[in-house]
């Protein structure tokens, strides 16, 4: 044996064994759920959620929206597009609301900051809180995203939603005004105007209004 | 014989002057010296002699080191791996432990529909599960009490199997990524009723 062919093959068995527990570990980390994914779809979900992980991100909604598209027919590309917009809005959700934010806070302010609410409006709504003992904001964010979804703009819900906060609305109550402002859309009303005026009506009465 | 004599006469030893090997010393300590630097002392060809076994021990020796540089890299990359695992095993636990599960009615007016089931997060967006399939109460009112755990959840009606329909009491989640709207359910401790 020459001294290049020694060193040849120590050099290809080390290979061998570094790159062997790498290429498990790639396939070894996903979510067992992801297998309804196809090959190329999995592995790039399952690298955005491995990221999620790591930077201590609640990783849960990541494999539902990837389970969302896999069930609603969408294909790979899209799914994986969903799901790293979701990762950036969850991250970019975490930071607005604090490092004490809960998962499921964070990922209604992902969903908050989808609809189209500015970063500093979600951080406002978290000081905001604070400032009136409220420990957690999953359902004022919520409202946020069903007001402007049902046609509120976003810096009108915005304001209705901090002021509510800011008087020291109850969750009980939040629920209240958001099926008030509903039925008024829903009976044809301007969302802007029945989503003001609901909101006065709360704060005015503890959020005690009724329809 | 005389090459018998020239032989001896070659063995016989030959006694130099002393003066010789001091006048050879003297010429050679005058001749001009060869300075190298220390790239050129490097590059300068060299004639090496070397063992053949040397070669073979190194390249074992190469190997051994190789072999237990990749053995202790494998094993930390596998104790990586298995806290990887536990990691999202825990995020599962931790959701199942947060989530104490609260029953919750779905409600779907569907006159004309002939199956009704409920897909959301809670249920890994599987239609298959047959306790958040609805059933019809009469005059097209379609309901399923599920238990759901809590928190902030998504989810929408499947009506025949192919119609994605949002609940028209809850509020709503803006989904465009998949362009098909979807309801935010919030389950929180008490009873959750929608």
């Amino acid at each position: 044996m020459s001294s290049l062919t020694s060193a040849s093959f120590g050099l290809v068995a080390a290979w061998v064994v570094i790159s062997a527990p790498c290429r498990a570990d790639a396939q070894s980390n996903s979510d067992s759920r992801l297998t309804r994914l196809d090959a190329t779809t999995r592995v790039a979900v399952a690298a955005v959620v491995d990221s999620a992980r790591k930077t201590r991100l609640p990783t849960e909604p990541l494999v539902d929206k990837a389970l969302e598209g896999a069930r609603k027919g969408a294909d790979g590309e899209r799914i994986v597009a969903a799901v790293r917009s979701l990762f950036s809005e969850l991250r970019t959700a975490r930071v607005a609301l604090g490092a004490g934010a809960t998962s499921d806070e964070i990922n209604a302010g992902a969903n908050a900051l989808h609809a189209g609410l500015p970063m500093r409006n979600l951080a406002q709504l978290r000081s905001a809180a604070q400032h009136a003992g409220r420990a957690r904001v999953t359902l004022p964010l919520t409202v946020v995203t069903d007001l402007v979804a049902r046609g509120v703009p976003i810096a009108v819900t915005s304001d209705i939603v901090l002021s509510l906060v800011r008087s020291g609305l109850r969750d009980a109550d939040f629920g209240l005004f958001q099926r008030n402002v509903r039925l008024d859309i829903e009976h044809g009303a301007d969302a802007a105007t029945a989503a003001q005026t609901r909101a006065r009506g709360a704060i005015l009465h503890g959020g005690r209004s009724s329809h | 014989m005389w090459i018998q004599r020239v032989i001896a006469e070659l063995r016989r030893p030959v006694r130099m002057d002393d003066e010789f090997d001091r006048n050879v010393m003297s010429v050679v300590r005058s001749l001009p010296r060869h300075r190298y630097g220390t790239w050129a002392r490097a590059l300068r060809p060299r004639t090496i002699t070397v063992r053949p076994l040397l070669p073979s021990v190194a390249a074992v020796f190469l190997l051994a080191v190789a072999l237990s540089l990749g053995h202790a890299i494998g094993t930390l990359r596998a104790a990586r791996r298995t806290r990887t695992r536990s990691d999202v095993a825990a995020d599962r636990a931790a959701s199942a432990r947060v989530t104490t599960r609260r029953a919750v009615q779905f409600v779907l007016v569907a006159p004309t529909a002939r199956k009704v089931q409920v897909v959301g997060d809670f249920n890994d967006w599987d239609a298959s599960h047959d306790e958040f399939r609805a059933e019809h109460r009469g005059g097209g009112v379609w309901s399923v009490t599920a238990a759901v755990p809590e928190g902030n959840h998504r989810y929408s009606f499947v009506v025949d199997d192919s119609l994605w329909v949002v609940d028209p009491t809850a509020p709503r989640v803006i989904d465009d990524n998949y362009g098909m709207p979807n309801s935010a359910l919030l389950v929180e401790g008490g009873d959750a009723g929608r």
